[in-house]
């Protein structure tokens, strides 16, 4: 199944923290919606800009390169925490119990160690683009009105960093699971039973037809 | 070993990781930066001391990609044009074409899933996104169709093709993209699109009308619906040809020069939209929450496409593109063959790779191809081989690539659209969905087939501009 | 040996000299030593500079104006009005400036030695409507030009618009802007001219500077065969770049000039003195920015000045 799953919470300080961590999610993901707001007022400050004052918006292409990573980077680890990021569960939805959190351990820590291995990419992206000495700290600019560029360059180890602790947060619900084996692991996305979800899915729809 | 070879060993071992249910976007990347350090350590040698070199210029090749990928004003649109679909679900859009859908067609035989495949249609025309469409009619035409006794696969499937109908239609996220990897002229591209994706809604229409009379436990028909209803039923549904009307003269103005550029209309639109939700009474927390399902479907679509790309850099290295191309052309047979092998290779590549970046792979190499086939960029119509001019034939071969990454994007193992309807409704699994989609396979073997035999369709509307 | 190569795009006349090179230095070492170019398969084009000082491949293009920041020494060469009138002259100043210790230690935090130029003619305005041939026509005049160019215009009363290279055509069409600022084998690719009713011959306002690089790690670690081998195609690959480029792209431009009917706008020298003056500040705001990064900017100006003026014969 692609995305909805629930995650379950009591008052270890693995939930603790889990919860904590989901609360410093959301809000990045609410920015990160804003900043796709943004790119439509931009556009629209654009093309009114140019036909009705004869003044177009400077750096128009510069501003969305900026703006891009706001969106693409920052949910990340929210879409992460929920299970939302897409994936086959051919075989391991046939697995149940200390089997299933022993396959969910071995994926999610391969996850963990590409995360790791590209937070030491970006952050070198960034140090490359970052320079204490140069004016704006630059040393790479957008193409047209020389916006620097590390900001968002730096935003990349900064989300993979938090999806890196999210991670983590997993790996220790994991290991937690399987000690204690059964269906009922905390702060990790579980694949709610399909009735759950549909009368949950039922309530959002409806609400949203007013 | 030879790095053609590595990309093939790295390859099956990123199918191996997609099986095992590792997350597609991180089975790419981890695939990709594999198989860098591979092929960087191999240029060494296999030498122990130079291991740890081969990995720094790995992580560090592949840590570039996700920002650089993502910082582009082409790929802004795919954020604007989900942002546009639940946009348009608030100002009440989504369920008025839905409503004037049935009462049109509805009598039928499985009348509900052809309304629903023409609601996409027009739906299309303000969305840019196939997976962002079938997020969308997911919600809100398969709980309607389930609710008079359709069959659970079938209505799935219906959603997830009908989707596909919105990278054709324009406005057009994949489209741009197109243009842009071969320069082409993007108005012309995504006007080009308008007619073969009627076509494909049509063409999907007659297999549910052909299913449903086959077996009819697929779904029942719903009548009754008067004339003064139906018209009625359209009034709600007009603003969205008023949208239409404004993205079109950004892109082709019958009437003078066109108001600006694709980009700046596809905002445009969604900026309208956005002020008819407000106008609709939308509020905070609702705006808020489609922010959130906006960021968070924008955020997984990214995270696949820098995913991908990390692990198609890493082929770039093995040069398998080049390999393919060398391949193509040494085919000894006659070019409509060719053209047609390509398709085909297009399809059995889609099964494993998301769209984007498989256009992004393969069109670098295989345009160029398809273009010397055609007999170059410049040729006239009269010279050529498949009857148009170099530009013209950019636009056909353009529709036809669109039309068989959509193919992809409902075909097994990754067919992102059946994810996403499995995804919002939790009581399909992704094999469900998948089960259901099959019909439309072949609808869409029969659309490609008609584009490919009468181009005329494609180029007809761009040949006018 | 094989060294990567990493450029963007098409294969076009912008890239000749790199196949021209491979070619050369595959023939003179007998196979032992090839170069495997790839069009964007190994990087994106704004990062191609990231890429060498990685040491993900060996050699590369880009260009200056992409990232002022990256490679501030070089972008003198980008500067308004410099006065160079045609490709000769284009790859004798930039190779001049490639020798110069002030640049090459800049591109060095690069790890990245310059090995030639990519020698682009001047961008002259492809337009609609009447011809504006005098620098006061151009007040309120919407024109695609980025960088130093944009700033150029905008001097004289232009309104720099950014619309991405491939969107030139429509924007043009849209009337979202006047005039497009294009070396000639742009202005065909991207059919800005099929859009042209005039084109300014003589207006020479800049240019881009597209250098070739190399890994300075791997160009040390060549043998010294590979690297004479190397270094000797050089002067070779430009002159079949300049010859390939007057033959083929210039007079076809020629061509479809008469083709199509457009109108050749030649600027007075009057006229041409007006902008070149206008815009002087924007050479003297490079050299003051650039001087208090401890550049010797002034220095490298003059060089380029003296050099022009010395083939010029003034
Ligand atoms: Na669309
Ligand atoms: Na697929």
């Amino acid at each position: 199944m692609a995305g909805s799953s629930a995650v379950l919470e009591d008052g270890s300080a693995l939930s603790r923290l889990d919860r904590a961590l989901y609360r410093v999610e959301k809000v990045f993901g609410v920015i990160s919606g804003l900043a796709v707001l943004m790119l439509m007022v931009l556009a629209v400050v654009s093309v009114a800009g140019r036909h009705f004052f004869n003044a177009p918006l400077p750096g128009y292409v510069d501003w969305i390169q900026i703006a891009m990573p706001l969106i693409a980077f920052l949910g990340i680890s929210y879409a992460q925490r929920d299970g939302g990021h897409i994936r086959m569960d051919i075989v391991i939805g046939k697995l149940k119990g200390r089997a299933l959190w022993v396959g969910e351990f071995i994926t999610t820590f391969a996850t963990f160690a590409l995360i790791v291995l590209l937070i030491w990419g970006s952050w070198a992206h960034f140090g490359r683009s970052f320079d204490f000495g140069a004016p704006n700290w630059s040393r790479d600019s957008t193409i047209d009105i020389g916006l620097p560029i590390w900001p968002a360059k730096l935003l990349v180890p900064v989300a993979f960093g938090i999806m890196g602790i999210r991670l983590l947060l997993q790996l220790w619900g994991y290991v937690v699971a399987i000690g204690k084996g059964g269906d009922k692991p905390i702060g990790v996305p579980l694949m709610k039973s399909a009735a759950e979800l549909a009368a949950e899915e039922a309530e959002h729809v409806s609400s949203l037809d007013r | 070993m030879s790095s053609i070879e590595i990309g093939l060993w790295v390859s099956g071992g990123l199918l191996v990781l997609v099986v095992l249910g590792m997350r597609v976007a991180f089975a790419a990347g981890a695939a990709g930066v594999v198989g860098l350090i591979w092929i960087f350590w191999e240029k060494k040698d296999y030498a122990w001391d130079e291991l740890g070199w081969a990995l720094g210029v790995a992580v560090k090749t592949a840590g570039q990609v996700p920002h650089s990928k993502i910082a582009s004003q082409e790929l802004s649109l795919i954020p604007v044009f989900i942002l546009i679909g639940y946009m348009a679900y608030y100002a009440g859009l989504t369920n008025a074409l839905f409503d004037a859908a049935k009462k049109w067609l509805g009598w039928l035989p499985g009348g509900m899933a052809v309304s629903t495949v023409f609601a996409t249609a027009g739906f299309s025309a303000v969305s840019g996104a196939s997976v962002a469409t079938s997020a969308v009619f997911a919600r809100i035409a398969i709980p309607e169709m389930l609710k008079i006794g359709y069959d659970k696969r079938f209505a799935a499937g219906v959603v997830a093709a009908g989707g596909t109908l919105a990278s054709l239609i324009p406005p057009s996220a994949i489209l741009v993209i197109y243009a842009i990897i071969v320069e082409q002229d993007v108005g012309k591209l995504l006007l080009a699109g308008f007619i073969p994706g009627v076509f494909s809604a049509v063409v999907y229409g007659g297999i549910i009308v052909g299913l449903a009379l086959a077996m009819p436990r697929l779904g029942p028909p719903v009548g009754g619906f008067g004339w003064g209803e139906r018209i009625k039923s359209l009034i709600p549904a007009f603003p969205i040809f008023f949208v239409v009307l404004i993205i079109i003269s950004f892109i082709y103005n019958p009437f003078g020069d066109p108001l600006g550029t694709p980009t700046e209309g596809g905002a445009l639109g969604a900026a309208l939209i956005f002020v008819m939700a407000l106008v609709k009474g939308m509020k905070w927390a609702e705006l808020k929450d489609a922010l959130l399902e906006t960021a968070k479907l924008a955020t997984m679509i990214f995270t696949i496409i820098w995913g991908v790309l990390i692990y198609v850099r890493f082929l770039g290295f093995a040069n398998l593109p080049r390999a393919f191309s060398d391949w193509i052309q040494g085919l000894e047979q006659s070019p409509m063959m060719t053209l047609v092998l390509i398709l085909l290779a297009y399809a059995v590549l889609g099964m494993f790779m998301d769209a984007i970046g498989m256009l992004l792979l393969t069109l670098p190499v295989v345009y160029p191809a398809v273009m010397a086939l055609n007999g170059g960029d410049l040729v006239s119509a009269a010279d050529s081989t498949f009857g148009m001019s170099g530009p013209m034939c950019a636009i056909w071969f353009g529709i036809l690539v669109v039309k068989m990454a959509e193919f992809c994007l409902i075909t097994p193992p990754i067919g992102l659209n059946c994810f996403v309807v499995a995804g919002v409704r939790p009581e399909l699994s992704v094999q469900d969905v998948f089960r259901g989609v099959t019909p439309f396979f072949i609808a869409d073997a029969l659309t490609i087939a008609g584009l490919v035999a009468f181009p005329g369709i494609v180029l007809w509307l761009p040949s006018l501009a | 040996e094989e060294w990567n190569v990493s450029v963007w795009g098409k294969r076009r006349a912008f890239t000749e000299h790199v196949e021209k090179l491979a070619e050369l230095v595959s023939e003179k070492t007998g196979g032992e030593f090839t170069m495997n170019v790839s069009y964007g398969g190994l990087s994106k084009n704004t990062e191609n500079l990231d890429g060498i000082s990685i040491g993900a491949f060996e050699m590369a293009q880009f260009c200056a104006g992409y990232h002022e920041d990256k490679n501030p020494t070089i972008t003198v060469l980008e500067l308004p009005f410099l006065g160079v009138r045609n490709l000769e002259e284009e790859v004798a100043v930039s190779h001049m400036i490639y020798e110069h210790p002030a640049v090459q230690e800049d591109l060095a935090r690069w790890n990245a030695k310059l090995l030639m130029t990519s020698p682009m003619p001047q961008y002259n305005l492809v337009g609609t409507g009447d011809p504006r041939e005098t620098v006061e026509s151009f007040d309120g005049m919407r024109v695609r030009a980025t960088g130093g160019l944009g700033e150029a215009f905008k001097a004289v009363g232009g309104v720099p618009t950014s619309v991405p290279s491939n969107e030139a055509y429509n924007a043009m069409e849209a009337n979202v802007v006047d005039t497009v600022a294009f070396a000639q084998h742009a202005h065909l690719s991207f059919r800005t001219i099929d859009q042209a009713d005039w084109w300014t011959a003589n207006l020479n306002p800049g240019t881009v500077n597209c250098p070739i690089v190399v890994n300075i790690d791997a160009y040390e670690g060549l043998s010294d065969e590979h690297r004479e081998a190397l270094d000797s195609s050089v002067d070779e690959s430009i002159a079949y770049y300049l010859d390939n480029y007057q033959n083929n792209v210039l007079t076809q431009w020629d061509q479809i000039l008469d083709e199509k009917g457009v109108t050749k706008v030649e600027f007075s020298d009057e006229e041409l003195q007006k902008f070149r003056d206008a815009t002087q500040g924007i050479a003297d705001q490079w050299i003051e920015e650039k001087s208090a990064q401890g550049i010797p900017a002034q220095e490298l100006y003059d060089m380029v000045k003296a050099k022009l003026a010395e083939m010029h014969g003034m």
